[in-house]
């Protein structure tokens, strides 16, 4: 009786409109009741399967149900095989299959039946048939279904064809062997083309299926041969590590190819290949040059996409011609209706216009018209792009049509916004006051959170203290704006800017009025900041502030003592007392300390304090280094730049560059190792810091400093010394102390078979000049295992204090012992035999005695220095205008002012602008002014430096590179 | 309305309805290949079963539903999982298999011992007869010990896949017993 109603309630729900949300434990029931009726009605059948395979898809597999469930289910879904001549029913039943495979187990029960469809089925089932297959295959019964999928792929049917092709793809993790046997079919199925059948003179499968296969045809007119972009891919795959085979593949003609995705994959693999070796380059330039001009937009965008990342990472040269019609490309695609096109386009000039700004350009019309475009993301790469793409001249309309669009756009977007704005001040340090006007006007307009006042602020306090000019009008505002600031934590940073910069400004008084309105308005948090603030008004010296105007001090003094009486607030009342003491026992430190620490070895300095319990001693300070305004300036200046720069490359790295990336850094094993040029400075002074560390640890040299080495001054590099691909990798860093020279040289043993012993660098300073050193002594190191990575030392003795230039030829002597593979070991009883290598000599240059400093303004500090020289010099070398900066920006050790440091837009010419001082004597400054030319002779440079100081001003020009 | 009748009269008589029946056996005792013998009337190259092949064939005026079961270890397990309904099982001995026919008794009585299969008639084919040194049926039938089964219809039959020899011979008393209990 209950069975009868079950099968009543089904047909009611079979034949409703389907509103009925299914029963997942009805439908179980169903489906074992049915499937394993005799014999089975195949439109019931059908029917419960759709339901089952609603249920497994829309639940999910996890939720759906349980192992036993599905292994239940699996098992009499499997029983609908003994009904053949019904395509459509087992169309269904592999599908079902296939989402049962995941939660079900011992599915191989079908594999027998599975391989017979295969074999002998009709083509209409033959594709479910082999994605069903792959899901039920395992390591051991992969290889037996070797010919079927070989024939398949042979097969003119492309859907059959296609699925072989993708299904072999995704069984290759399980059976790579059994498909590299049949790769050759799979790559001439790249050039097969294949049908698409009609499915209509097969009548046999389709009598019970006569609607759904009239249709077929109609629905699938031609080919869209995808077949051949399926057997691309598993081709690809097979060949991926066989740069040989993939060069051979990329030979075929392009052009006859017809799917688009696999002429987009076809690019891809192009570019991999110019990726792994830029000399391929050329063999494919006019190819894609062809392809610009063909039909598919994906294509199109493909080598777009490529041409760009080859100009961003510097990979190859890309001619004025091939350049130009990329552009041509992008600007056609911004004004598409297609949303994922104009997005991809705008991407694209994004990137293209960190490099070369002004060549964009020619899309500026286009992408201003992107601003309003609906897409979000479209419009933020727009005004960003034209951002980039601005210079002198246009940044004021620029800065003007980005005002009009602002207003009704979320808060992260304009974070966005101002970020590229903050870019534009540190690069176009003249045009602050549009800039300024910018951010003054976001910071007063009432909407927007906390986060964008954060950014706009930030931005602001860059200005301050990078454009100089800007100064007193950024400060201004700042006060106007804390008047009518809600967000506490926005507020504090004002007032300790305005404490800071206000001070030596030229009317510190009206500062002094707008913090004073804070202590009697605020809250506790912003008095204690405003206390502070005031108080630097008493202590800073310079400008006509307070300690120039004996009133101004006088009053601030009595605010304080007001506020120590007065104040609500024990924080408030400490600080003023403090305050309050500082300026009377003249302690400037403890408010405005004229140095500050290098932050993050600070912490590392403090977390070892901490860790290793070394409370019997106080933490000692004089071990990390300081930095004057100037010098923390100047750090942070280049920091910022090498953000910059690094966003220039940022998140564009294709899989290519990825590779080549970890190539590099599994190569040098070490960070001493990295190739200097390359690696921004921050990253070089990490580095630095890092081996420093090292240098203590070994004990080469007490780290109290008493010693007769005396203070360590300064240090340089890493240098390389060897290529990074022989067998020793060396690189080295100079340590200049007060009274001797520290060589520290990074030796990597990059054999395989080999340890080497008694490792020591051999060096000697160049005979034919006088030198002013004396060797001292050198460190051994006793064992390098294949693979393994350290440091050895050689001392030398400084006999005059007066800089000179060095150079250190270096041999590398050790003993070879072979390693026996068993132990890992060098063979027992082995004598070994001695060796020597010798490589790249080190130079010790006066740039090494340099450090950078921050300037404001290049020309009058230049003009300041009383002493000229300059030198000419002619490279032949065949390197780029970027490689000859990186260089001697790595020699000199200076600061690169005005973001010289970058090439923009390929150009011939350049002008590289420096600055620093020497680790001796700080007062010793020195600028250089550097004016280079490419030619195809190589690179022409100019140089002109002055500096108070003669000697060192010529020593440094003619020891540039 | 002819039709309709007539389907109500083979329901009645039980006439139609499919018949399911099992060849079970060792690996490589050549199931498979008696199952398209059966099928196509041709000896062509098989492959192990990794699972099972099901064909439905026309015998006699009767509609068979015949599996064939896979008859490695790790396929054993899964044969009670297609015992249900099941009118009669075929067990195929490879009669040249000495070693193993020990092995193949086990997994016969372990089979019929299932609750599923009480009722099923049993045909054993002592297969490859066709090679030398195969054991004769009686041989087969002893190591067997067929004798022992109570209560079932049974027979054993020499055959060989490869020539067709004892195949129909088999299958013809196998039908003519599946027909009596369905008319019983
Ligand atoms: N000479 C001879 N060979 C046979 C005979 N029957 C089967 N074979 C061969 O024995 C081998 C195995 O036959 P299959 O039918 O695949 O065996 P199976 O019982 O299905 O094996 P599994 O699927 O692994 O359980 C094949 O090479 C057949 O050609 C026979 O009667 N005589
Ligand atoms: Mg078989």
């Amino acid at each position: 009786m209950s069975a009868y109603k079950k099968k009543n309630e089904n047909d009611i729900s079979s034949s409703s409109s389907g509103s009925e949300v299914p029963d997942k434990m009805s439908i179980y029931q169903d489906c074992l009741k049915t499937f394993n009726e005799s014999p089975i009605s195949p439109k019931k059948c059908r029917l419960l399967l759709a339901k089952l395979l609603n249920i497994l898809t829309l639940e999910g597999y996890k939720k759906s149900f349980t192992t036993s469930e599905a292994t239940t289910l699996f098992f009499s879904v499997s029983k609908l095989f003994q009904h053949q001549n019904n395509d459509s029913l087992r169309q269904m039943v592999y599908l079902v299959i296939k989402e049962l495979s995941s939660i079900s187990e011992d599915t191989l029960m079908v594999t027998s039946s599975i391989m017979k469809d295969i074999q002998s089925g009709d083509n209409l089932i033959k594709p479910n048939a082999v994605r069903t297959l792959t899901r039920v295959l395992d390591e051991t019964t992969a290889f037996s279904a070797e010919r079927l999928f070989k024939n398949c792929i042979v097969s003119p049917d492309s859907s059959v064809c296609s699925a072989s092709l993708v299904s072999s793809y995704h069984v290759l993790p399980i059976a790579e062997t059994t498909v590299k046997r049949y790769g050759t079919e799979a790559m001439q199925a790249i050039f097969t083309p294949k049908k698409v059948s009609t499915y209509n003179n097969n009548s046999s499968s389709s009598s019970s299926n006569n609607n759904g296969d009239e249709g077929g045809s109609k629905f699938y007119p031609q080919s869209s041969y995808m077949s051949e972009y399926h057997a691309f891919g598993l081709t690809y795959k097979l060949k991926n590590n066989d740069k040989i085979a993939l060069m051979k593949l990329i030979q075929n003609d392009f052009n006859s190819l017809k799917n688009q995705f696999l002429k987009v994959e076809w690019i891809k693999v192009v570019g991999e290949l110019i990726y792994k070796d830029s000399s391929l380059f050329s063999n494919f330039e006019q190819l894609l040059y062809n392809g610009l001009y063909q039909s598919y937009e994906a294509v199109k965008l493909e080598i777009a996409k490529l041409i760009t990342t080859l100009i961003v990472d510097n990979i190859a040269p890309v001619n004025d011609q091939l350049f130009g019609s990329v552009l041509e490309v992008l600007k056609q695609f911004l004004v598409v209706p297609r949303t994922s096109t104009r997005f991809a386009s705008v991407r694209l000039l994004n990137k293209l216009a960190m490099v070369a700004p002004t060549k964009i350009s020619v899309c500026n019309p286009e992408l201003e018209s992107l601003i309003n475009d609906k897409n979000r993301n479209i419009s933020t790469f727009a005004i960003t792009t034209l951002l980039k793409t601005g210079n002198s001249s246009n940044i004021a309309s620029l800065i003007s049509t980005i005002n009009k669009f602002t207003h009704d756009v979320s808060d992260d977007f304009k974070i966005i916004i101002v970020d590229a704005i903050r870019t534009l001040s540190i690069k176009f340090p003249n045009e602050w006051n549009v800039i300024l006007q910018f951010l003054i006007d976001s910071l007063k307009n009432s909407d927007g959170g906390i986060k964008f006042k954060n950014s706009v602020v930030d931005c602001l306090i860059d200005l301050v203290q990078f454009v100089p000019s800007s100064k007193e009008s950024a400060l201004e505002n700042l006060c106007d704006f804390i008047e009518d600031c809600e967000y506490s934590e926005v507020l504090v940073r004002v007032l300790h800017i305005l404490g800071d910069y206000g001070p030596t400004a030229s009317k510190p008084s009206l500062y002094v009025r707008h913090i004073y309105n804070r202590v009697t308005l605020e809250n506790s948090i912003i008095r204690s900041a405003a206390v502070v603030a005031l108080s630097k008004f008493v202590i800073i010296n310079g400008g006509n502030n307070a300690s120039a105007d004996p009133t101004l001090a006088k009053n601030i003094i009595s605010l304080l003592e007001n506020i120590k009486e007065n104040d609500v607030d024990d924080e408030v009342r400490d600080r003023s007392a403090v305050a309050l003491e500082c300026i009377k026992e003249n302690h400037p430190d403890l408010i405005k300390s004229s140095k500050t620490f290098d932050l993050s070895v600070l912490e590392s300095k403090l977390t070892q304090y901490v860790t290793n319990h070394e409370f019997d001693s106080p933490f000692d300070t004089s071990s990390v280094p300081q930095y004057s305004e100037d010098e923390r300036r100047a750090l942070e200046l280049k920091r910022k730049q090498d953000e910059i720069n690094d966003k220039n490359s940022g998140d564009f790295s294709s899989a290519g560059k990825k590779s080549k990336k970890t190539d590099a850094s599994t190569k040098n094993n070490g960070s001493l190792g990295a190739s200097s040029s390359n690696t921004t400075f921050e990253q070089r002074a990490k580095i630095i810091h890092e081996y420093t560390e090292k240098l203590y640890e070994a004990s080469i040299i007490p780290s109290d400093g008493s010693s007769k080495f005396g203070k360590l001054l300064n240090s340089c590099g890493p240098v390389p010394l060897t290529e990074p691909e022989s067998e020793f990798v060396i690189s080295a860093i100079k340590h200049i102390f007060q009274n001797y020279i520290v060589l520290q040289y990074n030796i990597e043993n990059t054999l395989t078979d080999s340890a080497v012993e008694n490792v020591q660098v051999e060096v000697n300073t160049n005979t034919n000049k006088t030198s002013n050193l004396v060797f001292d002594s050198s460190t051994i190191i006793d064992q390098l295992m294949p693979g393994a990575n350290e440091q050895c030392y050689a001392i030398f003795e400084k006999t005059s204090e007066s800089i000179k230039e060095e150079e250190f030829s270096n041999i590398l002597t050790f003993v070879t012992k072979e390693i026996d593979p068993a132990t890992q070991q060098p063979f027992a009883g082995d004598e070994g035999f001695d060796d020597e290598y010798e490589f790249d000599p080190l130079l010790l240059t006066c740039g090494d005695y340099l450090q950078p400093l921050f300037t404001a303004d290049f020309r009058q500090d230049l003009s300041k220095l009383s002493f000229g020289d300059s030198c000419v010099y002619n490279i032949k070398e065949n390197i780029t205008l970027q490689q000859a900066v990186d260089k001697i920006v790595l020699n000199t050790n200076c600061l690169p002012l005005e973001n010289t440091q970058f090439i923009m837009d390929e150009s011939e010419k350049h002008i590289l602008k420096l600055f620093g001082k020497s680790c001796l004597n700080d007062d010793i400054k020195i600028g250089i002014l550097i004016k280079m030319i490419k030619s195809s002779k190589g690179i022409a440079l100019k140089a002109e430096a002055r500096s108070n100081d003669q000697e060192l001003c010529s020593d440094l020009v003619n020891s540039l590179i | 309305m002819g039709n309709y009748f007539s389907s109500i009269f083979d329901r009645l008589w039980g006439i139609n309805k499919d018949v399911r029946i099992l060849i079970l056996g060792l690996d490589g005792a050549g199931k498979t290949t008696i199952l398209y013998f059966l099928k196509i009337g041709e000896v062509f190259n098989t492959n192990p079963t990794i699972g099972f092949n099901v064909e439905t064939l026309t015998y006699k005026n009767l509609k068979l539903n015949v599996w064939d079961l896979g008859g490695q270890t790790s396929i054993r397990p899964y044969w009670r999982c297609y015992y249900a309904n099941t009118a009669a099982v075929i067990f195929v001995i490879d009669s040249t298999d000495t070693d193993r026919i020990q092995t193949a008794s086990k997994e016969l009585h372990l089979m019929l011992k299932e609750e599923e299969l009480q009722d099923a008639a049993l045909l054993v084919f002592a297969n490859k007869q066709d090679l030398p040194g195969a054991l004769s049926a009686s041989e087969v039938s002893d190591s067997l010990k067929l004798v022992d089964l109570k209560d079932r219809s049974w027979s054993i039959v020499a055959s060989s896949a490869k020539t067709g020899e004892g195949i129909h011979e088999g299958l013809d008393w196998l039908i003519d017993v599946i027909k009596e209990e369905q008319l019983q």
